[in-house]
């Protein structure tokens, strides 16, 4: 199962205070995480990471003898792999240097546990892509390898555009896709005016992948705000 | 500044006004002292009068009293010169033996004009002769060429006025050139007054003519500057406070949010155990929101928060904070209704995208805060002469008209020590109105055209 080959990923957790890498880890295992090993400095971290081989990375940004953001670029030089900032340090500035740095995600102080779990799991979704490939709904499979939607056995090729646009929609499964964000996913930074063009794209989606389009259960309209991809693993 | 110029043309108005009164006052003096000064016309007068006085009899020429008199007062001798002999005939008593018996033409046309032995002399012609007075030596001083160049004369009034004029010319040019070079002495001393109130430090250079005004407005400005530095070094000292304050709170809250996170679906707990734990994670997320809220609020007010204003869609800003807010609800308990008119899909802004999506998310969330039952929140975003209007409504509880008054017009406990008294509000709706200031717009509290409560954000649109 995909979801499980990830919980195999192996996880780095860096923070000084054990209280809470106590917390974080019990998080992770009780979500089903294996691997995962915890460092409480700068040095320990470095000397961890090179027999441990991280497969992401989740920092704490203050640490006793150095800091996470140095932390990172040390580590990325044994391996490239996702790093998450768990920090207390939430002011703007903090955040644009973690992500200037490469960073792939920020998380603040206090956190809900499961909101951490999801971005964990988004970031090694979106790293290790080749695992999560073929996505089922309630009427069909997305296989995003092959760019196409198998319904009762028959394989529908999907275009560039819808593929685009599916992507993001898998990206915030579950979640509210705004015709913005989804416009900027297909026709670049500046998507203005493509909104029927948009509402063309998905009527067609909805034909490949909904057994009956005109009242869609995967791919639904939240009116005025975007669609949402309702996954059924999810 | 602009005083300035107003003060030299008044003055110079007024100037010109003295000018006038001056002249008119010059020439009224004048016409008073010309009038007194026709008694320069006296010894000629005179002159008539003791031709008039004399009387030829058979002894010869008497003269009457009345001439004897005139001569006594005014201390003159008198002489008669025969037509025909060119002699004196007739003289008064007082004779000085000086003056000649016997005239040829040349002597009487030279005495006609000028002196006789020093004596000033003044003529009248009788029917027998000449009568000359001869009045005391320093008496009267007589021009010896008494003619005048004819056009001079009869251009008087002309030449007089452009005399005047010229005068009143130079004399003005005189005052503007003067007036000039104080003005500019006075001008860095105003625009050192006018740039004090602004806060920026002010320097003027202490020489010249108000060198002491220059220094007290340099030490003014010293003044304003070290209090200024003082007040900031303060506010920055607060908003660290609070700044460190949130932040060392954070890892602990966290803490008791991922335990109480796992408490709430421990197998091992009962029902109304979970429940509580539930609650505590609850309380502890709105703890982390106080604090994160109470952070930005400060750094807002002391301009610590840095505002990268660029130009931005709010639609989508907008669109998307309603979408985050919605898929926070995941039991849809805020349904979002998204108002805004199908044609518009994009309505440009400079902004910072996190702040005004901050902005619309504190107040979604105001609206869920107040409507603990649950509400629908309608959101929309419109053009309105050349401003771009964020609303946010709901046809929840609502505020009355009293509160409605409050959240607009007085300010909140945490930027006012007056209003420290006053029961206070959560600090979500301040943050709304500091973000809506720090993109030059404004932030209105409302009624909801649905029952509720609406607040709008008002930004104007980019060029």
């Amino acid at each position: 199962m995909e979801m499980s080959g990830l919980k195999n990923r192996r996880i780095l957790i860096v923070d000084d205070e054990q209280a809470l890498l106590d917390l974080v880890v019990s998080v992770f295992q009780n979500d089903g995480y294996q691997n995962i090993a915890t460092a409480k400095s700068v040095g320990e971290a470095v000397r961890l990471a090179k027999e441990f081989r991280p497969e992401l990375a989740v920092l704490d940004v203050m640490l006793p003898d150095g800091n996470g953001f140095s932390l990172m670029e040390r580590l990325r030089k044994d391996g490239d792999y996702p790093v998450l900032f768990l920090t207390a340090r939430g002011e703007e500035e903090d955040k644009f240097r973690g992500f200037g740095l490469g960073a792939d995600d920020y998380v603040v102080k206090p956190f809900l546990p499961r909101e951490l779990l999801y971005r964990v799991a988004a970031i090694l979704r979106r790293t290790y892509r080749e695992e999560k490939t073929v996505v089922p709904l309630k009427n069909s499979v997305i296989d995003f390898s092959r760019a196409e939607v198998i319904r009762d056995g028959e394989h529908i090729p999907l275009t560039a555009k819808e593929h685009a646009l599916l992507s993001a929609l898998w990206r915030g499964a579950g979640r509210i896709v705004t015709i913005d964000a989804l416009c900027e996913a297909a026709w670049g930074d500046n998507p203005f005016g493509y909104e029927n063009s948009l509402m063309a794209h998905i009527c067609r989606i909805r034909e490949k992948i909904e057994a009956n389009p005109s009242s869609p259960v995967s791919l639904v309209t939240v009116k005025g705000l975007g669609y949402k991809l309702l996954v059924e693993d999810k | 500044m602009k005083s300035v110029p107003k003060l030299i043309r008044r003055f110079v108005g007024l100037l010109l006004l003295s000018f006038i009164l001056l002249i008119l006052v010059n020439i009224l003096i004048f016409a008073a002292i010309d009038s007194r000064q026709m008694a320069n016309a006296r010894p000629w007068k005179e002159a008539e009068e003791i031709a008039a006085a004399l009387t030829e009899t058979e002894k010869g020429f008497c003269l009457s009293d009345e001439g004897a008199e005139i001569l006594r007062l005014s201390g003159a001798w008198a002489i008669l010169i025969d037509n025909d002999t060119k002699t004196v005939v007739w003289h008064s008593d007082n004779l000085p033996k000086s003056v000649p018996t016997g005239y040829t033409l040349s002597d009487i046309a030279g005495l006609t004009r000028g002196y006789i032995d020093g004596y000033p002399t003044f003529t009248s012609g009788t029917g027998s002769g000449l009568v000359v007075l001869g009045f005391p030596k320093t008496s009267f001083w007589k021009h010896m060429w008494p003619s005048w160049d004819y056009q001079l004369i009869a251009h008087v009034p002309q030449i007089a006025l452009v005399v005047v004029i010229v005068n009143v010319a130079v004399i003005l040019l005189i005052y503007v050139s003067a007036s000039t070079k104080l003005l500019r002495s006075v001008k860095p001393i105003t625009n050192g007054i006018r740039s004090l109130p602004s806060g920026e430090p002010v320097y003027i250079r202490e020489t010249g003519l108000l060198s002491e005004v220059a220094f007290h407005i340099n030490s003014t400005s010293e003044v304003l500057q070290t209090q200024k530095r003082q007040l900031q070094k303060r506010e920055t000292a607060r908003a660290s406070w609070i700044a460190g304050i949130s932040h060392d709170i954070r890892t602990p809250l966290s803490m008791v949010m991922g335990y109480a996170d796992q408490l709430q679906t421990a197998p091992g707990l009962t029902k109304e155990e979970r429940h509580k734990a539930g609650i505590i994670l609850k309380q502890s997320e709105r703890i982390g929101k106080l604090v994160s809220d109470l952070n930005l609020a400060s750094r807002l007010e002391y301009n610590m928060q840095p505002v990268g204003l660029r130009e931005e869609n709010a639609v989508a800003l907008v669109r998307q904070a309603a979408a985050d807010f919605a898929n926070a609800d995941p039991d849809g308990k805020y349904p979002v209704r998204w108002e805004t008119g199908e044609g518009l899909s994009v309505c440009r802004v400079n902004a910072d995208g996190d702040l005004l999506k901050r902005a619309v998310a504190n107040l979604l969330q105001n609206s869920a805060v107040h409507n603990e039952d649950g509400c629908t929140i309608y959101v929309s975003v419109e053009k309105n002469e050349g401003n771009c209007v964020i609303r946010i409504e709901d046809d929840g509880t609502g505020a009355s008209d009293e509160q409605i008054e409050k959240l607009n017009n007085a300010p909140h406990s945490m930027v006012c020590d007056e209003a420290a008294a006053e029961p206070r509000h959560g600090l979500g709706l301040l943050i709304v109105r500091q973000i809506a200031d720090s993109h030059h717009g404004t932030a209105a509290a409302g009624r909801s055209r649905y029952g509720g409560f609406a607040f709008a954000i008002t930004l104007p649109m980019a060029e």
